[in-house]
């Protein structure tokens, strides 16, 4: 019961940390289910992964409707990702969790000194428009 | 043909790469996606943005499904965490007006970096 609340508030965290800052969930969702839900490296990034799945549907859907994707450019982006997602999980699967996790840590250092940089260059410009779909892209 | 080529090769190199990372780290891939979106195509962030979740949705199923069939994926957990995620998804648009973006990015990268640390070790 602890557990379903604590994935239903991860969700909910998740979500309104994303939306605020326009980044995707998954850099929150595999090291919260890791380190705070002590789930194995794989399996965290598989939920993950069927988190972001129908979470990009919905920001699609949206950002369709204010005509913010160029089809020419996705189209070609998602077929290529495709073959490098399949390649990269099979490699993540083939990876010792522990190792993984290490490079998942990483690659989060990577991101957070990026994320402070991006902070440092913020000059107080009023915040971005609310509703802004950027928020749900994954 | 030669021009429609030319054009194809940096959305395949970016897609690539983007999947690659989507696959072994299980993230959306927007995280490669949008800057090369920004800074290699020149598109806008927003256009960015809608591009970038465009191609989410196939790399995120093609992972998932490797992971799936893997035994990988906890979909009681997934379940839970969406349901979360809608409210907060829709609560964050509210929020990102009234906090300033410093403070969030601040805390956000501090976040990241001892989650990133307690990792490694």
């Amino acid at each position: 019961m602890l557990e379903i609340a604590g994935l239903v508030a991860l969700g909910l965290f998740a979500g309104a940390i994303a939306a605020a800052l326009g980044i995707g969930g998954g850099v929150i969702f595999v090291p919260a289910l890791v380190v705070l839900f002590g789930f194995d490296q794989h399996i965290a990034q598989g939920t993950s992964l069927a988190v972001i799945f129908p979470t990009a549907i919905v920001a699609t859907v949206a950002h369709t409707r204010m005509r913010n994707v160029e089809w020419h450019l996705s189209i070609p982006i998602g077929l290529a990702g495709i073959v490098g997602a399949v390649a990269g999980a099979q490699l993540a699967l083939r990876l010792d969790p522990d190792l993984l996790r290490r490079m998942f840590g990483a690659f989060l250092i990577i991101l957070a000194a990026r994320m402070a940089w991006r902070a440092w260059k913020i000059d107080d410009r009023p915040p971005h428009e609310p509703g802004s779909p950027e928020a749900a892209a994954p | 043909m030669t021009a429609v080529s030319g054009n194809l090769v940096k959305p395949i190199i970016l897609g690539s790469v983007a999947g690659i990372v989507a696959g072994l780290f299980g993230v959306g891939g927007g995280v490669i996606v949008v800057p090369g979106l920004v800074l290699w195509l020149g598109l806008t962030q927003r256009k960015a943005s809608g591009t970038s979740a465009a191609t989410i949705v196939a790399s995120s199923a093609a992972a998932m499904v490797a992971f799936g069939i893997g035994g990988s994926v906890d979909w009681k957990a997934a379940i839970l965490i969406v349901a979360g995620s809608v409210v907060g998804a829709w609560g964050g648009a509210w929020f990102a007006k009234h906090i300033n973006e410093r403070i969030l990015a601040i805390t956000f990268a501090v976040v990241l970096l001892v989650a990133g640390v307690r990792m490694v070790l």
